[in-house]
């Protein structure tokens, strides 16, 4: 834990983000996990490969757990492939892990567990990046890198999330994760192949015959499509992703909802079992002053603690962890109607009005 | 990317064999950045590294995807060429536990040489037992040298007549066309990723929606421009004021003047019946509708915002928590109704 505030940014090589994309593009909308591998130099994290974990581990079928990184067959499959992608000079550390998720609904109690084995097990210097693909296909590329910020970290370490001791470690739920920043990065052949890969195709030297052969490019001979921009960012239709949103956040908040309901519920039992603790203290007080009176040696006054039991308090983890979400999904709303609103006006300018 | 031109001429089958007609190859862009990635990490004195393809094959085999690849160890002297048979299966029960339906389909190196010992791996890939036999083989080659063209070439190998002994380490290298693709997330990333092709530091950093917009709309005024210049070019020419369409063309040609399109015509008419006839109130209505949806969507997002911070600021100081923002949950429904 001495080298915390080691990571300043992430950086992650066009390769690995290919990689991200195409494993969790496959498999839409499964979430998928997989490892990252490289290296950390001078507080930036260089995370220059990675794999995807099995679909199902070996000799475990104990369903959806199966694909976790803290699973036994998949921890076995990391190492595995570690050490063969080490004989081919590939930085064979590992970093951390990478996950997808649909308009960023990951905060769970999965994430954190996972990103607390490998904060707590490997090293310290480890991050988790999470692909959203539903936010990609709206046009960019939406990786983010995220760790479990300390003072998590030694409260998870403690396991004990009562109300006492979020207030010791001033843990509330907007410092559970912390995002780190994170930069694309182009190796030179990289940066090579993308310049070609945008190279336009020529134009035609004869033109076109019909309006078909127009609609139809395929009838030209067009060898490699260029990487140019495409128009999904120019896409109005918002609004299946803002009523996907709204769903997300309705049952988060569903959730928050059972969450209080429970730790009220815990909040009357406590406060019905010290209502009868101070009535039986009470009593025994009295009892005692007629004792006095009577010249007899007093009861003893803290029989109350093997006769009332106080009841559990149950663990704020999930409620900081629902927050949290319903905080993430609240600003990725922000985000969207930001853009999406500045499309509208853009629209109500430009078209025409007869 | 430039590309040799080459022509295929489809023989007799003949009986027995077995490497089909040429086939289609497709190259997914994560492979490619895969091989160059290993061209950067091999040892100094390396010429060339060389690794499996891993994609998948169309159900007649004629057409061939290239979706993964996984490096290989392999040693090249003048005399020999050692390649890690068993790193290479290991490898590949690897990925086949994550991707069951990436199968072998070929190997890459990253010179565009081949020579005898391209030969004898090609012959090993297109094996019997571990190989792709009955399909053919692919062999790509990605040249990666510093100051040129990354190029491609993608081969299929047939045999060659000669002595029993030769036979392991020749073979004809017949070029087949292949073609780079991108899924379109895939693409979106790219897009991404080329932002920073063009800075010193090859980085790019924030990457945030509101500049795939300002792409997206710089492209396509760019678009617009250019059909306009077309337009225009043409209406400036002298086509019109023949009365001759045919002598008109050929006169266009020759004075290098754009020569007009009915195709191109039609085509831009279609385009521009597609923009709608709303008249100005209806579309105010419309308008400010939507945006009234989209602003309150995000007022009650921020609400709800403050009302979870609230409501845990309230059970860390009481012990408590406050009561769920009920209100906010009733009127977000209504307005999604």
């Amino acid at each position: 834990m001495a080298d915390i505030s080691t990571i300043k940014s992430v950086r992650v090589d066009a390769l690995v983000a290919l990689r991200i994309v195409k494993h969790a593009t496959g498999v839409y909308p499964t979430t998928v996990y997989g490892s990252l591998l490289g290296m950390e130099v001078d507080g930036v994290l260089q995370i220059t490969n990675a794999f995807p974990f099995p679909t199902s581990a070996e000799g475990d079928d104990s369903g959806s757990s199966a694909l976790t990184p803290k699973n036994k067959g998949v921890m076995w499959y990391q190492n595995e492939m570690i050490k063969c992608l080490r004989e081919v000079n590939v930085d064979a550390n590992n970093v951390g892990w990478y996950q997808s998720s649909t308009l960023g609904n990951f905060i769970n109690s999965n994430f954190i567990e996972n990103q607390a084995h490998y904060q707590s097990q490997m090293n310290e210097r480890t991050v988790a990046l999470v692909y959203d693909s539903t936010r990609s296909a709206q046009g960019g590329l939406a990786i983010k890198a995220y760790r479990l910020t300390p003072q998590f970290m030694v409260a998870y370490k403690e396991n004990k999330f009562s109300s006492e001791n979020l207030i010791k470690h001033n843990l509330t739920y907007k410092d559970i994760l912390q995002e780190v920043p994170l930069t694309l990065y182009n190796s030179h052949l990289a940066v090579s192949l993308l310049h070609q890969l945008s190279i336009p195709p020529q134009a035609p030297s004869n033109l076109p015959v019909s309006v078909s052969s127009l609609t139809n490019p395929p009838t030209y001979p067009q060898p490699n499509f260029p990487v140019s921009t495409n128009f999904n960012a120019l896409d109005l239709t918002i609004d299946p992703v803002l009523e996907k949103s709204c769903d997300l956040i309705l049952e988060s908040i569903e959730a928050h909802n059972t969450e209080a309901n429970n730790a009220a519920y815990y909040q009357r039992s406590l406060a019905r079992e010290q209502a009868k603790i101070t009535a039986w203290q009470q009593k025994r007080k009295t009892e005692n002053s007629v004792r006095a009176a009577q010249k007899l040696p007093p009861l003893p006054e803290d029989e109350w603690q093997k006769l009332f039991k106080l009841p559990q308090e149950p663990s704020r983890l999930d409620s900081l962890l629902i927050s949290r979400q319903v905080e993430q999904y609240a600003r990725q709303v922000d985000g969207i109607t930001a853009t999406s609103s500045a499309k509208l006006f853009a629209l109500n300018g430009g078209i025409p009005r007869f | 990317m430039d590309r040799e031109s080459f022509i295929h001429l489809t023989k007799p089958a003949a009986a027995g064999s077995t490497t089909a007609s040429p086939l289609q190859v497709v190259i997914c862009a994560q492979a490619l950045f895969a091989i160059l990635d290993h061209s950067l990490r091999r040892s100094p004195d390396q010429e060339r590294v060389i690794g499996t393809l891993l994609g998948v094959r169309s159900e007649d085999g004629s057409e061939i995807e290239i979706r993964n690849c996984f490096a290989v160890g392999h040693n090249e002297s003048q005399e020999q060429v050692e390649v890690d048979m068993d790193y290479h299966k290991q490898m590949y029960n690897l990925h086949l536990k994550a991707n069951p339906k990436e199968v072998l389909v070929g190997w890459y190196a990253t010179s565009p040489e081949l020579n005898t010992f391209s030969a004898l791996i090609q012959n090993f890939y297109a094996s019997n037992g571990d190989g792709t036999h009955p399909h053919p083989a692919v062999h790509l080659t990605v040249s990666s040298n510093p100051g040129k063209d990354i190029t491609c070439r993608t081969y299929i190998s047939s045999s060659v007549g000669t002595t029993a002994d030769r036979a392991a380490d020749s073979c004809l290298f017949v070029p087949v066309p292949y073609e780079i693709k991108y899924a379109d997330t895939e693409r979106n990333a790219l897009e991404s990723l080329s932002l920073g092709k063009a800075a010193p530091d090859r980085q790019v950093s924030n990457i945030v929606d509101i500049h795939s917009l300002e792409a997206g709309i710089i492209e396509l005024l760019e678009m617009v421009n250019r059909v306009s210049n077309y337009v225009s070019q043409v209406l400036v020419g002298d086509y019109f004021a023949t009365p001759c369409r045919k002598r008109a063309l050929t006169y266009c040609l020759q004075a290098g003047e754009t020569p007009p399109s009915v195709a191109i015509g039609q085509a831009l008419l279609n385009t521009l019946n597609l923009a709608p006839k709303v008249d100005a109130p209806e579309l105010e209505k419309l308008f400010n509708t939507h945006l009234q949806d989209v602003l309150l969507v995000s007022y009650l997002a921020n609400t709800i915002r403050t009302q979870i911070d609230l409501s845990n600021k309230l059970a860390s100081a009481v012990g408590t928590i406050a009561a769920p923002p009920k209100t906010d949950h009733k009127r977000q429904q209504r307005e999604r109704d």
